[in-house]
């Protein structure tokens, strides 16, 4: 059975060692031949919904399973509405980025006409964005601002389909569920994770913090967001052998 | 020629885009960088069936971008339009790195050798020769695909826990009202395709048998667990 949650037994090729950031993936540089064909062919194709992506989001996410592990993401999200967003998720802004998952993110209006099973799988954005985890790389704070305090509203829903923190070189297991950063313990992130970010990106977190000290806050959050914060409680996905429902013979 | 698919009929919930909000991005997508999504470089489009369930199908547009020469990553949507929802991602490797996959996650993987024989995969827009020259390669690559979106049974946003998928493994499975709808608006022919592609050869020692579900069927399943308490952390938190 392959899970979402930590594996045992030993490791392979694939499987990482200790320690955060994960190692390239196994396989060989990208040859000239598969660069021309890709530069041909994007000439040819429009790519529209990709095009689509006009923000850059940089913050943090926890694993639903366990907490204490966390991981910073790289957003690019693309607006259907002005109630929806869809997001692919790397774990860099580099070219190289791994895609390590994908994040829905929706209006509290459109989240409390969820169900309460579903609202248990999303996550809250308020602290995230208060606390100045969450940045827009490359856009003036005074900019951003009516956005954020948008966004500051929102709810997300974020499926982790690579786990690099833990060295997987390749996507392996099932889906894990991601939380968001909260104000309690157990929902903080590590300082070093913050600061090697900030670095990276050239920004000051503990500033932004400062300068959202007045962004509105919403006046409440769905308490079947965040399932951990009221019931802690985790979740985690399964990948069970079943029988398929066939129309045809199989494989 | 409109390339919108069926499954587009129900919109996602939600007011328009306003003008502030519009502008605003117009200018953030200008501003700042978006090199992982600038490495997308190549739609292609497939259709994949639920691992639980194969006469759920869906159209699946694939835009993707190469790691290296060994690995891509697509992120999926439903159709090529500016309001294709994304409602998955697939990452693709070449077959040595599966074969190096542990044996319990070789099975949430699929083959890619028939859809691509048989003319069902394929790049809209990119013509035969050029488009070969790289399928011929994607032949001998196994799939891992993971959906967030069932549209297919009419969800208006993505509800539930992701969904493992699997690809087309022989004749008689695909639903032909989707290969006729899609044959239509892309102005295609598999049948045509097929005959050009009789040269490609899927791997060389054979399809895994423990890819494509290990020849059953796969299904997630959502659990509640216990969480770690906070005493392993300690120190000054953000």
């Amino acid at each position: 059975m392959a899970s979402s949650g930590e594996k045992a037994g030993p490791r392979t090729a694939v499987e990482g060692g200790e320690g955060g950031g994960g190692s390239l993936p196994p396989g060989r540089g990208t040859t000239v031949g598969s660069h021309v064909l890709d530069k041909g062919a994007a000439a040819l194709q429009a790519l529209r919904p990709v095009r689509q992506m006009k923000q850059h989001a940089c913050s943090f996410a926890l694993y639903a399973h366990d907490l204490a592990r966390q991981v910073e993401a790289h957003h690019y999200a693309a607006r259907l509405n002005q109630d929806f967003l869809q997001c692919a998720v790397y774990d860099s802004p580099d070219s190289a980025a791994r895609l390590v998952g994908v994040e829905y993110i929706v209006s509290d209006r459109i989240f409390e006409t969820l169900p309460p099973e579903e609202q248990k799988l999303w996550h809250s954005h308020a602290y995230e964005i208060k606390s100045g985890l969450w940045t827009n790389p490359g856009v003036p704070e005074m900019l951003q601002r009516p956005e954020l305090a948008n966004l500051a509203k929102t709810y997300g829903k974020f499926w982790c389909t690579w786990q690099v923190d833990r060295g997987d070189r390749l996507p392996l297991g099932a889906p894990a569920l991601m939380m968001s950063p909260q104000a309690v313990d157990l929902g903080k992130v590590r300082p070093e994770l913050v600061r090697r970010r900030d670095e990276k990106l050239g920004i000051s977190t503990e500033d932004l913090r400062e300068s959202r000290v007045e962004m509105e806050e919403p006046e409440w959050i769905n308490p079947n967001a965040d399932y951990w914060k009221q019931h802690g409680k985790g979740f985690a996905v399964d990948a069970v052998p079943t029988e398929m429902k066939r129309t045809a013979p199989f494989p | 020629m409109s390339t919108r698919s069926s499954h587009a009929e129900v919109a996602v919930p939600g007011e328009p885009t306003q003008t502030g909000t519009a502008l605003l991005e117009t200018a953030t997508g200008t501003i700042q960088g978006f090199a992982p999504i600038n490495s997308i470089h190549q739609h292609l489009c497939a259709f994949h069936f639920y691992a639980h369930d194969m006469s759920r199908q869906v159209e699946a547009h694939h835009f993707c971008a190469h790691l290296n020469e060994d690995v891509r990553q697509c992120l999926i949507f439903d159709s090529p339009d500016a309001s294709a929802r994304l409602i998955g991602v697939e990452y693709i490797v070449t077959e040595p790195l599966f074969l190096a996959l542990p044996d319990d996650e070789k099975p949430l993987w699929h083959s890619h050798e028939y859809e691509v024989r048989g003319g069902y995969l394929f790049l809209p827009g990119v013509p035969g020769p050029v488009e070969r020259r790289d399928l011929e390669k994607v032949a001998k690559t196994y799939g891992k695909t993971i959906h967030f979106w069932q549209v297919d049974r009419g969800d208006a946003l993505p509800l539930g826990i992701p969904q493992l998928m699997m690809a087309l493994t022989r004749d008689g499975q695909l639903r032909e009202d989707l290969a006729e709808d899609v044959e239509k608006r892309f102005g295609v022919s598999f049948e045509k395709e097929r005959k050009n592609r009789e040269y490609m050869s899927g791997p060389d020692p054979g399809i895994h048998p423990l890819a494509n579900a290990a020849g059953k069927g796969l299904k997630t399943e959502l659990r509640e667990t216990e969480l770690a308490p906070p005493a392993s952390m300690s120190g000054v938190f953000v």
